[in-house]
């Protein structure tokens, strides 16, 4: 029994790190008010530079600043169009995902079908969410930055009023999620299965926009969630003989719509940030 | 108010049509150019691409039959969204209602003991009433609850996913499919007649363009549309009036997922003629669906040309992948920045330019 | 005189040949992308050797053609001039036939399927002789006596694949127990790799698969446990893991597909019986997880120093034995076979009676399981 659960548990370690890493960036922007529904697409982009970067320089540390970098750079457009110009973040956010895919599936073709030569071990990735977890809540939680961050969430007049900008505060954020994103990506393409196919995220990206909500946007919980997740989808496999894995498989989903409605019932703080997926317009009374 | 050297800028909340199109031009403008660097990145002369996707896709007949068919379930799902999106019910979850009404269908198709000439309308209403099933319950969380409907919709996407894999996959599993993931074809009374030498099922067609006009004259025309337009314009005002918001959202919740899941009966019945992989039915037109709907500026008419267009790109994806042999994934860098570019002109469209040269004082 | 007067003849003959079909354009459509390293990849090879060898062929491909839209892509690719179309999926099946009567002067080959119509050939290569000779080797190899599987669809293929896998494994292991997981996909690394862990989990500890990466091996030669190569040569993604594998050679087929419909042997009118059933004797299939290596040098040592008493060969090492059959399955009068009977399946029903071995049509409708594999077995007949 115990061996059962110790491989379960390591199993949904393993396979929670990527949406608990793109989870935890979400986190963020979310907190700053900006729902991002582009993760997929910026996880894929992320897989892709990262194992185009390590493959041609043989460096799989240079993947991981590659992904990083191209994650946060395709969060840019994004940002300028949700924050700036203020469209709709959720369309902007599909628009994203589909960018996202899009881009890394087409160029990534010659990069198909070759194992990457120095692939990264996964306990590496898995330890670094765990710390990034915990100092991301502690920086959340108890510095001024993180109280400005989450200002801006809540209440994005008092933040204005102080005389910090709203938008930097924003894009700061949405900024760093797409950095998560890059190295959840990288984490799939240099560790998890080290090498570059179309649709190597398979979905996950949702799943962390499932995550950062059921974690009601705390980063610790996170983590709980994301072994959750993960210990979901690993079961869905180990009990094929006895569980239907389309079951096992829909739950996350399921989970955060039951999450949502209960919060809402308790009517007390869900936890969502009040100005989440709303514009800030300067001067203007919401 | 802003002057900008001879020209002045102010803020104009009415849109006339004509800076509607001309903003909506120039972003897919700007989307078709950068798609073209794109292109050019991959190593495909942008020229060459747009002229073939020219000739191929409205030059040709059959080409363009093909951007009809897909605009078909695009239509439909658009229409609904239309809806949706005046009565600020936002429903990101067409492709879910599409696949829950593909589901009602092949239930019907395969189980029912419908007699023949019966299928046919008995499948579209089943398909009808589970798509508006699952957007119902998004929108009685929404207004009971307060719960976001962007999340909860696109969450019941994924669980209709799973819905179908596991019915493919179990309890309907074919017959005759050697353990492959469909169901059995269905019978001949259940599948949808298509015009001749093309691959489109005109019942559908025929549905899609009668209940986009039923629902322009709906919005525009009745009593019952006037309290879904006040509320999508004006939230505060239709409270105050007393307008019967929770039907207001309700109601275009359960049209917006009816019609989805009659995009999902139009799929399997005319295209398919079976239950399929989640994928394989939906193709992304419950996403796509969105773009539709947010290019029509909330007229159920606008839809029909909306659809069309967008039809005719996914159309020019396939032809990307055969004559040009570029990867699938072309289409989806298409709609992304097409969409992108929609959605950063948005606020164009509230400012109105004038021509109004400064006069030295003397 | 009359010397150069038949000279003259033949050349004219020839060149009228030659002017009647000098280019002969071919189009293939693939389920999936052919960066996959997998099926889709493996057709794409065939293509682009059938490509090499025959000078007046001309080449077109579609990778990811969803099943749904293959009659349209068809459509446009017989637009496009194509002679010859090769379907290579089962599940495009009903728009292959439902284009062939729309184009009867069109020639259609399709892959894995059973149906077939004037213009309209079946093909297929198969590796049942592989999965069995391949399950020798697990046999051998495995220490926990669980060796895994992860496989995409229960279809008949893969259930006849893994049958005569297990079968295999039982010769030289009796106790061993084959351990199945599927996925339902034939392209999902993620599932893959998690249906893989879980199988370690349940103690296996040499694996094979149906799915169209390498995942499979990669995950296992992480923890330095042994599988087994699918479909592609890939044995370079875990050099020292790799033990064997089923290779294809798809070229075989196309190409002798092609040249008889070049010299006008096959027409559009008369493929009613063409059925392409390629084995190991027609060399369509290879086994070994590298081109021209059936066995990793690597592993050779073990495979040898194992040895069990065989009922037809007595006392034989299992590198022998492979070889042995190796060399009798590829025999064009089929000297051995893995379904010779008497073959019970798992719940202890006679399914190959004594003397006796199964059909072409058995093996693919085969919904039973051999003795040894464990796990679901959707369809099991009773």
């Amino acid at each position: 029994m115990e061996d059962w659960i110790w491989t379960t548990l390591v199993r949904a370690l393993a396979f929670g790190t990527p949406i608990l890493l793109a989870g935890l960036g979400e986190i963020y922007a979310e907190r700053s008010g900006v729902v991002n529904l582009g993760v997929e697409g910026m996880m894929a982009v992320g897989a892709l530079a990262a194992f185009a970067a390590a493959q041609s320089s043989g460096s799989p540390y240079l993947g991981l600043a590659a992904a990083v970098l191209v994650g946060a750079l395709i969060a840019l457009p994004f940002a300028v169009a949700s924050i700036t110009l203020r469209a709709n973040q959720y369309v902007a956010g599909l628009a994203l995902t589909m960018l996202g895919l899009g881009l890394s599936g087409l160029l990534g073709k010659p990069y198909e079908g070759a194992p990457l030569a120095h692939p990264l071990p996964e306990s590496g990735f898995v330890v670094a969410a765990l710390v990034l977890a915990v100092v991301l809540w502690f920086f959340l939680r108890h510095t001024f930055t993180g109280l400005v961050l989450r200002s801006a969430g809540e209440n994005p007049e008092t933040v204005d009023a102080m005389g910090i900008n709203v938008y930097a505060v924003r894009y700061g954020a949405v900024v760093f999620g797409g950095a998560m994103a890059g190295l959840a990506g990288a984490f799939l393409s240099l560790a998890y299965r080290p090498s570059w196919a179309d649709g190597i995220t398979s979905g996950l990206g949702w799943i962390a926009v499932a995550l950062a909500i059921f974690a009601a946007w705390h980063p610790l919980k996170a983590v709980g969630a994301a072994l959750l997740f993960g210990a979901l989808y690993h079961l869905s496999y180990r009990l094929q003989a006895v569980v239907s894995p389309e079951f096992l498989k829909a739950m996350p989903y399921l989970f955060v719509v039951l999450v949502l409605s209960l919060s809402a019932l308790r009517r007390g703080p869900s936890g969502a940030p009040e100005a989440l997926g709303t514009p800030y317009v300067r001067g203007e009374r919401r | 108010m802003r002057r900008i050297g001879p020209f002045l800028v102010e803020k104009d909340l009415v849109v006339p049509a004509g800076r509607l199109l001309a903003v909506s031009s120039a972003a897919l403008l700007m989307a078709f150019f950068a798609a073209g660097l794109v292109f050019w990145a991959y190593g495909t002369s942008p020229v060459l691409a747009y002229r073939t996707i020219f000739v191929e896709t409205l030059l040709s007949p059959s080409g363009f039959a093909e951007g009809v068919r897909r605009a078909i379930p695009l239509l439909l799902a658009g229409v609904g969204l239309v809806l949706a999106f005046r009565g600020q019910f936002w429903n990101i979850g067409a492709e879910g209602q599409l696949l829950l009404g593909a589901v009602a269908a092949a239930g019907v198709a395969l189980f029912a003991p419908v007699p023949a000439a019966l299928k046919l309308p008995a499948m579209f209403l089943a398909g009808f009433a589970a798509g508006g099933l699952w957007a119902a319950v998004p929108a009685l969380l929404k207004l009971r609850l307060g719960v976001n409907d962007v999340l909860t919709t696109l969450m019941l996407n994924y669980v209709a996913v799973y819905l179908v894999e596991w019915l493919i996959h179990g309890p309907w599993r074919g017959r005759t499919a050697f353990g492959f993931a469909y169901t059995d074809r269905f019978p001949e009374a259940a599948m949808l007649p298509l015009i001749p030498g093309t691959y489109v099922h005109w019942p559908t067609l025929a549905l899609a363009l009668l209940l986009a006009g039923a629902a322009w004259f709906v919005l525009a025309r009745t009593a019952w549309g006037y309290p879904v337009r006040v509320t999508g314009d004006n939230p505060e005002a239709a409270r105050y009036a007393h307008m019967p918001v929770f039907w207001v959202v309700f109601g275009v919740a359960l049209a917006s997922g009816g019609l989805a899941g009659l995009a999902g009966v139009g799929e399997v019945a005319g295209v398919h003629g079976r239950l399929l992989g989640a994928y394989q039915i939906s193709l992304g037109y419950g996403y796509t669906a969105i773009i539709v709907a947010w290019l029509a500026r909330g007229n159920p008419l606008g839809a029909v040309l909306t659809a069309l267009f967008m039809g005719l790109v996914f159309a020019s994806g396939d032809v990307m992948k055969v004559a040009l042999q570029m990867p699938f994934r072309v289409t989806d860098v298409f709609n992304g920045l097409i969409l992108f570019f929609l959605i950063s002109t948005e606020r164009l469209l509230y400012y109105r330019v004038r021509w109004a040269p400064e006069r030295k004082e003397r | 005189m009359r010397k150069g007067f038949w000279v003259t003849l033949v050349v004219l003959l020839g060149a009228l040949g030659f002017a009647q079909g000098d280019k002969l354009k071919a189009c293939w459509i693939y389920v999936g992308p052919v960066g996959d390293y997998g099926w889709s990849h493996a057709h794409d090879q065939g293509r682009i050797a059938a490509e090499k060898a025959l000078p007046w062929l001309e080449t077109q491909y579609v990778e990811s053609v969803p099943e749904a839209q293959a009659e349209a892509y068809i459509d446009r690719l017989v637009k496009q001039g194509c002679e010859v179309i090769f379907a290579t999926s089962f599940g495009y099946m009903d728009s292959v036939l439902a284009a062939a009567r729309k184009h009867p002067d069109v020639i259609f080959a399709h892959a894995t399927g059973f149906k077939r119509a004037p213009n309209v050939a079946t093909y297929m290569a198969d590796f049942y002789q592989l999965y069995y000779l391949n399950g020798l080797m697990a046999g051998a190899l495995t220490k926990t006596g669980k060796v895994g599987y992860v496989g995409a669809f229960p279809i008949p293929e893969l259930k006849r694949h893994i049958s005569a896998f297990a079968l295999g494994v039982r010769t030289v292991n009796p106790d061993a127990e084959v351990l199945v997981r599927w996925i339902y996909e034939w392209y999902n690394p993620a599932a893959a790799k998690e249906a893989t862990e879980a199988l370690i989990a349940e103690g296996a500890d040499v694996f094979a698969f149906t799915e169209d990466t390498p995942t499979v091996i990669q995950v296992a030669a992480k923890k330095g446990l042994p599988s087994f190569s699918h479909y592609s040569p890939m044995k370079r993604f875990a050099p020292d893991q790799v033990v064997s594998g089923q290779l294809v050679h798809w070229e075989k087929i196309y190409i002798d597909f092609l040249a008889k419909v070049y010299a006008g042997v096959y027409t559009n009118k008369n493929l009613q019986d063409v059925d392409y059933w390629w084995l190991l004797p027609q060399g369509a299939v290879e086994l070994g997880g590298a081109y021209g290596e059936p066995v990793n040098p690597k592993f050779a040592g073990a495979l040898k120093a194992k040895k069990l008493n065989h009922p037809v060969f007595g006392e034989i090492s299992v590198y022998d034995l492979v070889m042995k059959e190796l060399a009798l399955m590829s025999d064009v009068e089929l000297a051995a076979d893995p379904f010779q009977g008497p073959i019970k399946d798992r719940q202890g029903k006679l399914r190959v009676p004594a003397g006796l071995r199964l059909t072409k049509h058995e093996l693919e409708t085969m919904e039973w399981a051999a003795p040894g594999v464990k796990g679901p077995w959707p369809n099991e007949p009773k």
